[in-house]
């Protein structure tokens, strides 16, 4: 009710003092006015050098990816897309792209730690190293809105940027699955470069950069505690977390047999050796000394490996990203309720 | 809307605990709408507590305060009120007229003429970066960021205090025209006290976070008085002057003794007595942080029912 009611002579005062600016002759400082409006203007202009910057990379990574495509596509029809028993068209594939692959999958590994450290520590540390949080939160807008479009902006275009970028990666990194850094989708990069890691990952650190900013007040020891903060998780992650994602899955094969018989592109994780009624034992069992009454006692029959098929990768890809999205949710609501009830 | 409060503020049992003690506490007073009043007390007295109060960047830990009405624990309050801190934050980064147009993209009140005038009244170019202005331009810039907002109730934090003299008669000249031409209360914060004494009509003097003084600097200046004698009693003051009046402040130097009395009745003609100015008035009550406490009737928050300060 009373937005409607202020909103009237708002408007009417605005055009009327266009007008007046327009006749003038004298110097005008109105910029016409174009979208986005209010908060929103305030907090694309703040940022609007980096929030540029972040969409330029995202069309050029995309723009590189398409054209990367060309070539990886090129190859996949003229020599075939999966790895024969030789590894020739591994080797060949490796020499060919395997550089290229590393660098993408670097890159987009990094993404999330300088959009982190970049624009997430500096968001809310920045306005109140300068002080001018006590400028933006003493003009008509509420506490809550301003909090809103503070966080809501940025993360928007991190999440647009990242998303984009990902998927462009996802759409050349797929029909060569089975021959990226010879089919490791797990520990080589792929898995935190594809699908929806990267943009969980953004949105998580951002959240964490911007909570620890807010916290620390200043932007420069802000940036560097989410740095340190975003190592930290980034060891976490993949020593303890992205293996327990998924279940594993074995296959059983006799001693002294061949194999195993793996399906494509699964991740070889761990082996071991068991006896028949499938009680394991560690690979190095029995391996020294009179092995085979060694293994006679024991009872060791049977040689088990444990992988992760291709198959379980998105679903281990969703988990992740929604563990670390609702880790992301939990720290925004903090510094939400934060900023709502606490001087900053 | 109901129509208008006559009181640009109303403090009622206000009180700020931080981890270290009381900034503020058991403030109770009110403001009549359209006084240019002074907020007067010495460093950590509860002065920049009792603005941020105002302003919503910190909630009060006892009491309500409520300005014209409207209490302070409703973001509406936010369009009646212009705050300026002390250190005048803006964006460095923002030109002049961005940062005009960071007052009209928040305030649905905004008057952009009127900020562009008292912007182009200092010859400051609206294409200049704020951080390349000098102190007088940026508070220059931060005036009509207030004044833009069409505010009833301004609040600054001692407003002159980084500026050079010529900055600082211009900026007080800037700052009485646009209060008087459009009727603004206000509210500053500052240690200047012979400014003080020519641009405000009310006195508001905090210290160790308590109200001292409150009310028209014409009703309480004139309620004192500098009384000169000889000195006599325990601590030289004599004690017919005790008895009969409150002794404010009082001074011996060798067998004279100088003392700020509020008069409770007519004095006796031994003394001589001389009418003190309010800068004399105000740093009495500042160095004597145990003195009994003034508040006219027109600033209690009762409306007077209690008898007058003794």
């Amino acid at each position: 009710m009373s937005a409607n009611s202020t909103a009237g002579p708002a408007d009417t005062r605005r055009t009327t003092s266009a007008t007046a600016a327009a006749s003038g002759p004298v110097e005008t400082a109105a910029p016409r006015r174009g979208l986005p409006r209010g908060l929103a203007w305030l907090v694309w202009r703040r940022h609007r050098t980096l929030l540029r910057t972040g969409l330029l990379v995202t069309v050029v990574g995309c723009a590189l990816f398409a054209y990367q495509r060309i070539g990886v596509m090129d190859f996949l029809h003229t020599k075939g897309s999966s790895p024969g028993a030789d590894g020739r068209l591994l080797t060949d594939f490796q020499s060919n792209f395997g550089p290229m692959f590393n660098s993408d999958t670097q890159y987009l590994q990094f993404l999330p730690f300088v959009v982190g450290v970049f624009l997430g520590a500096p968001l809310i540390a920045g306005e109140q190293e300068r002080g001018t949080i006590r400028l933006v939160t003493t003009q008509s807008v509420s506490r809550g809105r301003w909090i809103a479009a503070t966080l809501g902006l940025p993360l928007a275009v991190a999440v647009l940027c990242t998303t984009l970028l990902s998927a462009a990666f996802t759409w050349l990194w797929s029909p060569a699955h089975e021959l990226v850094m010879s089919g490791d989708w797990l520990q080589s990069g792929a898995f935190e470069s594809t699908g929806p890691i990267p943009v969980a990952k953004t949105v998580f650190l951002t959240a964490c950069g911007i909570a620890l900013g807010m916290l620390i007040k200043r932007v420069v020891p802000a940036m560097a505690a989410t740095a340190v903060f975003a190592a930290a998780t980034s060891v976490i992650w993949s020593e303890k977390v992205r293996d327990h994602l998924g279940t594993l899955r074995s296959v059983t094969y006799p001693y002294d047999g061949g194999g195993p018989d793996l399906p494509p592109s699964s991740v070889r994780i761990d082996d071991w050796v068991s006896t028949a009624d499938g009680k394991l034992y560690g690979f190095g069992t029995c391996v020294n000394g009179d092995t085979t009454a060694c293994r006679a006692k024991l009872g060791i029959v049977n040689r088990v490996t444990q992988y992760f098929d291709y198959a379980q990768m998105p679903g281990m890809q969703w988990l992740g990203a929604g563990i670390l999205l609702a880790l992301a949710a939990v720290v925004l609501a903090l510094v939400v309720w934060r900023a709502h009830r606490r001087p900053l | 809307m109901s129509e208008p409060s006559p009181w640009a503020i109303e403090a009622e049992g206000l009180g700020k605990k931080y981890r270290r003690g009381w900034a503020l506490r058991d403030c109770s007073f009110r403001l009549p709408a359209g006084h240019i009043c002074a907020l007067v007390g010495p460093n950590g007295a509860g002065k920049s507590t009792f603005l941020s109060t105002a302003t919503r960047l910190v909630q009060p830990t006892t009491g309500t305060l409520k300005l014209f009405g409207v209490p302070v624990s409703d973001p509406a309050v936010l369009q009646r009120v212009a705050f300026l801190a002390q250190d005048k934050p803006l964006y460095p980064r923002f030109t002049v007229a961005e940062t005009l147009r960071l007052g009209r993209e928040l305030n649905p009140r905004w008057d952009q003429a009127l900020a562009e005038r008292i912007v182009r009244s200092g010859n400051v170019p609206f294409t200049a970066r704020i951080g390349t202005l000098s102190g007088g331009q940026r508070t220059r810039i931060a005036f009509a960021l207030a004044f833009g907002k069409r505010p009833e109730l301004l609040l600054l934090d001692e407003p002159m205090s980084d500026l050079d003299p010529l900055a600082r008669h211009e900026l007080s000249g800037l700052l009485m025209a646009e209060a008087a031409e459009h009727g603004t209360t206000v509210l500053m914060s500052s240690h200047m006290l012979s400014e003080m004494e020519v641009m405000c009509d009310y006195l508001l003097v905090l210290a160790e976070g308590r109200l001292r003084m409150a009310g028209q600097t014409e009703e309480l200046v004139p309620a004192h008085l500098l009384v000169t004698g000889v000195a006599s009693g325990d601590d030289g003051v004599p004690e017919e002057l005790r008895r009969q009046h409150t002794v404010v402040e009082s001074k011996v130097t060798g067998r004279q003794f100088t003392a700020l009395v509020r008069p409770g009745g007519p004095l006796s003609d031994s003394w001589e007595t001389l009418s003190p100015s309010m800068e004399e008035v105000l740093l009495a009550y500042l160095r004597s942080p145990d003195a009994p406490t003034l508040i006219a009737d027109e600033a209690r928050i009762d409306g007077g029912q209690q008898e007058a300060a003794a």
